[in-house]
């Protein structure tokens, strides 16, 4: 059986609920580009963690930066994860860049799990991870300007990757609504095409 | 196929890292984890580009987390450079070995399902 391009519907398809395709490179390119930044930051205060750097550079806190970075927080989380925890938020953030650049532009459907992950590693972690930096300044008593910028990058790819999210989570839904079968459901899930997830995704 | 191109990559970081991390004479435990993750990672990835294998690059998640785990509890806190860059090494892989060979199509089930069915239409007509 050959397979050409004309077989394949529309990957441009707007996903519902929205007016607009959420899994369109549009979209999602500016997600990847932030994330690499933050993953550049964060990346360049792990050298200095790692002691590869001397020196970490602070336009406004000065000093400060220093001491969030070997604070008794930061060490305490080194000792559980025995790597700095810059280098976990920089490993994080390569999460949300390399699943971001995964798939097709109609991945809602086709590929579920990946945009499920990809909004695991953006959402709860984005948010946990712009938590604890505040905490570093309530806690530590000292800030840290690069890890505020990647606090607030985390929190713009929440606003920007959640719609896509919710496009895979309602696409699930309706899935579930139709055929009422887990395993249906499971093959889903993990892309396996099916009459029932077709008739659904744009419906 | 770049998450593969990637994984290749990172197999020759790791065949390095015994130079590079200079692993003492002794270590042999340390020299083979790295020698030998290196050369499965490299080979599972080289392999999923014939399709009868195409799925080989998921069994480097068991190479992913022989790394972290290794690089965990080889050595009490703290780490020695050579078992960070293992965690490190081990965290990366954990992320490209799950992106599929021809991540930005369609995955061959539903290419499969749409030629099916745009078959049929045309046989109806």
């Amino acid at each position: 059986m050959s397979e050409t391009q004309a077989d394949i519907p529309d990957l441009n398809a707007n996903a519902p609920p929205w007016k607009h395709n959420p899994s369109s490179w549009r979209q999602r390119i500016p997600i990847c580009v932030l994330a690499g930044i933050a993953f550049l930051i964060a990346s360049y205060m792990a050298l200095y963690q790692w002691r590869l750097i001397g020196d970490v550079w602070d336009p406004i806190f000065g000093e400060q930066t220093r001491h969030v970075l070997d604070s008794d927080v930061s060490e305490n989380m080194r000792r559980w994860f025995r790597i700095p925890d810059a280098a976990l938020g920089a490993l994080a953030y390569l999460g949300d860049l390399i699943f971001g650049l995964a798939g097709s532009t109609r991945r809602w459907q086709y590929r579920p799990w990946l945009v499920l992950l990809f909004g695991l590693d953006v959402i709860p972690l984005g948010i946990v991870s712009a938590v604890l930096v505040v905490m570093q300044g309530t806690v530590v008593g000292a800030w840290c300007f690069l890890c505020l910028v990647t606090a607030v990058i985390s929190l713009i790819l929440v606003a920007l990757a959640y719609d896509e999210v919710w496009s895979t989570l309602l696409y699930l839904k309706r899935v579930w609504r139709k055929t009422r079968s887990r395993r249906a459901l499971w093959n889903v899930f993990w892309g396996r095409a099916s009459r029932a997830a077709d008739e659904v995704a744009l419906a | 196929m770049w998450a593969r191109v990637i994984e290749v990559m990172l197999g020759c970081w790791l065949a390095i890292s015994p130079f590079i991390f200079r692993h003492s004479e002794e270590d042999r435990v340390l020299w083979f984890s790295d020698l030998f993750a290196a050369m499965v990672v490299i080979i599972l990835a080289l392999v999923s580009f014939w399709p009868p294998l195409r799925f080989a690059h998921v069994a480097n998640l068991v190479i992913a987390l022989w790394l972290i785990g290794f690089g965990f509890w080889a050595s009490p806190y703290p780490s020695p450079p050579a078992l960070q860059n293992d965690i490190v090494v081990g965290l990366l892989l954990l992320m490209f070995a799950i992106i599929p060979n021809q991540a930005t199509r369609p995955p061959r089930s539903w290419r499969v399902f749409y030629a099916r069915k745009s078959n049929n239409v045309t046989a109806a007509v």
